[in-house]
């Protein structure tokens, strides 16, 4: 009997993660005829949810209603603190990065972003991905980012309750930069280092199952079991399975 | 600025009795605190030496930096971000602009086109619209065909920016509007101090 307690573990999580991806579906089916817009990394100052962009500048979030693709309008302004870095829209929330912390804005009226809360933690340089009730944030100590800091991390972030977001994990890295997120996989790109591939069937506790020494990352899209992958040795794909192995696809290398 | 206080705090040290000792040093210390707290209230400010070296802003004319070219595909210099739209990748060339790759399939994506845009670091698509930032600018561009991508608007002052370099700890020229727009930031020597530090 003893044994088959981590089977019925395994097996509830596997149900979970099922039932977590087809609400996901369920939700994105929601919004009806929407546009078509693309998908960016975890290092974007640029997201666009329906008919609405948002650009992050170095100290203020800036909102522009695209309905009209062609003629951009200006719809808000909210002036955020200093050191502002990425953004990530995820359901009606958008997630921003800065240097000190991690703000959470509500976005259901998308021209008009209501603010939640602000996360704080240590200086560092920070982009953030989510997926279901967890925010994974990478703190990268440097010259710009953790001046005199200890050392770099992978933080997750229970976000359940977007008014009081708790840390629940954290992890050191060597240098993290973007990071990608989708069903029980977590990429992080850690810069000219190479690119990590952990598992999060347990989101709480991302488990490293591969180091990419060779590929140098700093920005990663994940989508459909597909990879792409930016850094210094040029633009990578791969596709990616269950296995934790990953198939290369094609390289266009810098010249 | 502190050094100096140290060494006069030091050289006086030998000639004071014991309770002027104390008051100077105090004192020295209530002008170090000062000497910290008048430089800017960054959170970052450093306490680095003047090592002969500074940073210079290379200024363009607003004419310049309004250029936006499209050219024939490009090799990748300096990947930045990533931006995925149907079936095309944008890949950033940082501060220089966007390659446009048709990624029909991921085993041989084959590079179409670049659009050079001075300062540019990101980009977004919805429909046939790209949109990308030019410094301080944003840019629409109509990529209805992605081989021939159209320059549409420009919507200027979209994206506040700093007039300092994106450095803590360093000293640099301060920038001069009057010189025109500061796109970038270079290391060089200098002889005197620059009058700005961050």
């Amino acid at each position: 009997m003893k044994k088959l307690i981590p089977l019925l573990f395994l097996g509830l999580a596997a149900i979970g993660l099922m039932l977590l991806l087809n609400a996901c579906n369920e939700n994105s089916g929601d919004s009806g005829p929407s546009p078509q817009t693309g998908a960016g990394g975890s290092m974007a100052r640029f997201a666009i949810t329906d008919n609405t962009l948002y650009i992050v500048s170095k100290q203020s979030l800036e909102v522009y209603d695209i309905n009209d693709g062609g003629n951009p309008a200006k719809a808000a302004t909210r002036n955020l603190g200093v050191g502002i870095e990425t953004i990530f829209p995820y359901q009606k929330n958008l997630f921003i990065g800065a240097m000190d912390g991690m703000y959470i804005y509500n976005n259901a009226k998308p021209n008009d972003p209501k603010f939640l809360t602000k996360y704080t933690h240590v200086l560092s340089c920070d982009p953030v991905v989510v997926q279901g009730r967890y925010a994974y944030v990478t703190l990268r100590t440097g010259v710009n980012c953790r001046p005199g800091g200890s050392f770099s991390s992978l933080d997750v972030v229970d976000i359940s309750d977007p008014e009081k977001p708790q840390m629940v994990g954290s992890q050191r890295m060597d240098s993290p930069y973007g990071l990608g997120v989708s069903g029980n996989k977590l990429f992080v790109c850690e810069g000219d280092r190479g690119f990590k591939m952990m598992d999060i069937t347990d989101p709480k506790a991302p488990v490293q199952k591969q180091f990419f020494r060779d590929v140098p990352a700093y920005d990663v899209i994940v989508r459909n079991n597909h990879l792409i992958v930016t850094g210094n040795g040029g633009l990578y794909q791969y596709n990616y399975d269950d296995s934790d192995s990953i198939t290369y696809l094609s390289k266009i290398p810098v010249l | 600025m502190q050094r100096l206080h140290a060494t006069l705090c030091l050289k006086r040290k030998s000639i004071l009795t014991a309770a002027m000792k104390r008051t100077l040093l105090a004192s020295c210390l209530a002008l170090l605190m000062l000497s910290c707290f008048h430089r800017e209230p960054d959170p970052f400010v450093g306490n680095e030496k003047f090592n002969g070296t500074g940073y210079r802003p290379v200024y363009k004319s607003p004419d310049e930096i309004a250029k936006v070219e499209v050219q024939a595909a490009q090799a990748l210099k300096k990947p930045g971000k990533i931006y995925t739209f149907d079936r095309y990748l944008f890949v950033n060339e940082l501060g220089k602009g966007i390659h446009i790759i048709d990624n029909t399939d991921p085993k041989k994506p084959e590079n179409l086109s670049f659009i050079s845009i001075l300062g540019n670091y990101d980009i977004a698509v919805k429909d046939n619209w790209l949109y990308a930032d030019n410094l301080s600018n944003l840019l629409v561009i109509d990529i209805a065909d992605p081989r021939a991508p159209k320059f549409t608007k420009t919507i200027p002052n979209a994206i506040p920016g700093y007039n300092y370099p994106p450095l803590t700890g360093i000293y640099f020229e301060c920038a001069d509007p009057k010189k025109g727009i500061v796109v970038d930031w270079e290391k060089v020597e200098m002889e005197k101090q620059p009058n700005c530090y961050r």
